[in-house]
């Protein structure tokens, strides 16, 4: 299902509010990726890095780097956990994010340490549709999107 | 009113000089600093990569390592670039709003900008900010820009829904003089030879501060107009003052873990560097065009030949193509568009000769990539690193 006809954001995702990074549970791992606003606002991005494998992160501190528009910022983890697998894809080619970003262009899986608690912070379910319109209407506003 | 911290300083290493940007950004974030414009130079010389560049694609390693001429890595993005105490570092970094999205760089770029544009016009000299990321006169670019974004980190009492404190750091590089034979000892360029042709060819396309005065302009004299431009742009008033004992330890800590390493310094990407090149023939003279890639972004191109075309043009085109798309409906597009803009100033060159000769030499790259795809130890071996 699909929230919004313009910009998709399918409900089977948590998304984080102010990285708008998606989060899905995958078994033992959380599979992380960038949605569609997120995007709008990144442009193409040219460079992407993650930490290394193995390397524990935080929720809300930085997981990698992106660079787009020569503007450089880090890549924030939704949740905390372990990071247990790059996507080798999107390393070599950061512009499969932009062409796919919740299928081939998902960014990293991460082993989640407290998913029951930090998934309640993310945006999911009812609550999903709503935050898809004020987010929209935000970046509207801003000048951000169309 | 307003105040922002004014710190001067001079003749610093790389190392010191980023690590302390980079620093200052993250602690004005997390509120832990006060805004701060940093006019600083640093020791000569330096070759500065950006943030994802591979240092042995854009430097000349055993020239620097025979000069003293250290090597280091910016926390902010774009090209490579030779600092020294002719090139002034401009370092302002203020806490985040929040709304710093990637779509406002253009925005905040040209925001920041205003007081080196304000500076520039108070010595005389034209200079506009232009495209996504330069600030140019008469189509000479004069100071390389970038941002970075630097998030402060999560403090453990914060609720999960709490949003990340981030920082903003403005870089410039202000070039108020520059020894261009130099740089392309230091820089790689598509030259294969330095000559008086490829130093004109440089000086076509960038210019500096005394170049433009014509006359030894000092940089103190630069350095003041450019704090004084901040301050009409901003309305704020600079205090001058010093990094705090705390901020110098958390510089020297930062120095220590991150631009002090090799691990930082010589860390690769995996995005692929590929260059191409192609001729065509023109009734206007040969065209000789040469591109880099980062992947599928036109990293960098070079339009040469023996055409004739109004001072200033080609490098518009040049710079026009940089951080483009590479596909060619995209590339066609964009000439289309720069032609538009400059239609008399380039009228010896057919636009369709300049858009094959450009979509050519993407090809020519992208099928040298891909034969480099086949080798399994070739350019997509990604060493993992701490500093992603």
């Amino acid at each position: 299902m699909l929230i919004n006809a313009r910009y998709s954001f399918p409900a089977e995702l948590y998304y984080d509010r102010s990285a708008h990074v998606w989060a899905r549970p995958d078994g033992d791992a959380v599979t992380i990726g960038l949605d569609v606003l997120g995007l709008e606002s990144l442009g193409d991005i040219a460079y992407l890095s993650l930490h290394a494998i193995g390397v524990p992160v935080r929720r809300g501190e930085a997981m990698g780097s992106v660079e787009a528009a020569k503007m450089v910022g880090d890549l924030i983890a939704p949740v905390s956990g372990l990071i247990a697998t790059h996507n080798e894809a999107v390393l070599r080619d950061p512009g499969l994010i932009n062409r796919d970003p919740y299928g081939e262009g998902w960014i990293a899986r991460l082993i989640p340490s407290d998913w029951a608690r930090e998934s309640a912070a993310l945006v999911h379910g009812i609550d999903l549709g709503p935050w898809v319109e004020a987010e929209i209407e935000r970046y509207r506003a801003q000048g951000w999107i169309d | 009113m307003i105040h922002w911290r004014l710190i001067t300083d001079d003749g610093v290493s790389a190392s010191f000089g980023l690590a302390a940007d980079d620093c200052l950004a993250t602690r004005v974030g997390a509120g832990e600093s006060q805004p701060t414009l940093r006019l600083y130079t640093y020791r000569s010389h330096c070759a500065l990569v950006g943030r994802f560049q591979n240092v042995d694609h854009e430097v000349h390693r055993e020239y620097c390592l025979a000069h003293g001429i250290s090597i280091n890595r910016r926390p902010t993005g774009g090209g490579a670039i030779l600092m020294g105490a002719d090139q002034l570092g401009v370092a302002l970094t203020l806490p985040g709003t929040g709304d710093d999205s990637y779509h406002r760089a253009r925005e905040l770029m040209a925001r920041f900008s205003q007081g080196i544009v304000i500076a520039l016009q108070s010595l005389g000299i034209p200079a506009s900010f232009r495209r996504k990321n330069d600030i140019e006169v008469n189509g000479r670019k004069i100071v390389g820009l970038g941002i970075y974004r630097a998030h402060a980190p999560v403090q453990p009492a914060s609720a999960p829904s709490t949003p990340p404190r981030s920082g903003l750091l403005f870089h410039a590089s202000l070039l108020v003089g520059l020894d261009i034979p130099l740089m392309l000892r230091v820089l790689k360029t598509p030259f294969e030879k330095i000559s008086d042709k490829e130093i004109a060819t440089v000086a076509d396309r960038i210019t500096t501060v005394r170049r433009e005065m014509g006359c030894e302009v000092e940089l103190d004299e630069v350095r003041a107009r450019v704090a004084e431009g901040y301050t009409a742009a901003f309305g704020v008033s600079l205090v001058p003052g010093d990094f705090t004992s705390v901020e110098r330890e958390a510089i020297s800590h930062l120095q220590s873990r991150k631009y002090d390493t090799a691990e930082w310094v010589n860390q690769t990407t995996a995005v692929a560097d590929m260059t191409g090149s192609a001729k065509v023939k023109t009734p206007g003279g040969l065209l000789d065009v040469r591109v880099t890639l980062a992947g599928n972004t036109l990293k960098a191109v070079f339009i040469g030949g023996d055409f004739f075309a109004a001072e200033g043009a080609i490098a518009d085109l040049e710079a026009g193509l940089r951080w483009q798309s590479a596909e060619p409906r995209a590339v066609a597009a964009r000439l289309a568009h720069l032609y538009a803009a400059r239609a008399s100033d380039l009228a010896t060159i057919p636009l369709d000769a300049l858009t094959q000769a450009v979509q050519q030499a993407i090809r020519r790259a992208q099928v040298a990539e891909s034969v480099a795809r086949a080798d399994p130890y070739g350019c997509f071996v990604n060493p993992e690193s701490a500093y992603a």
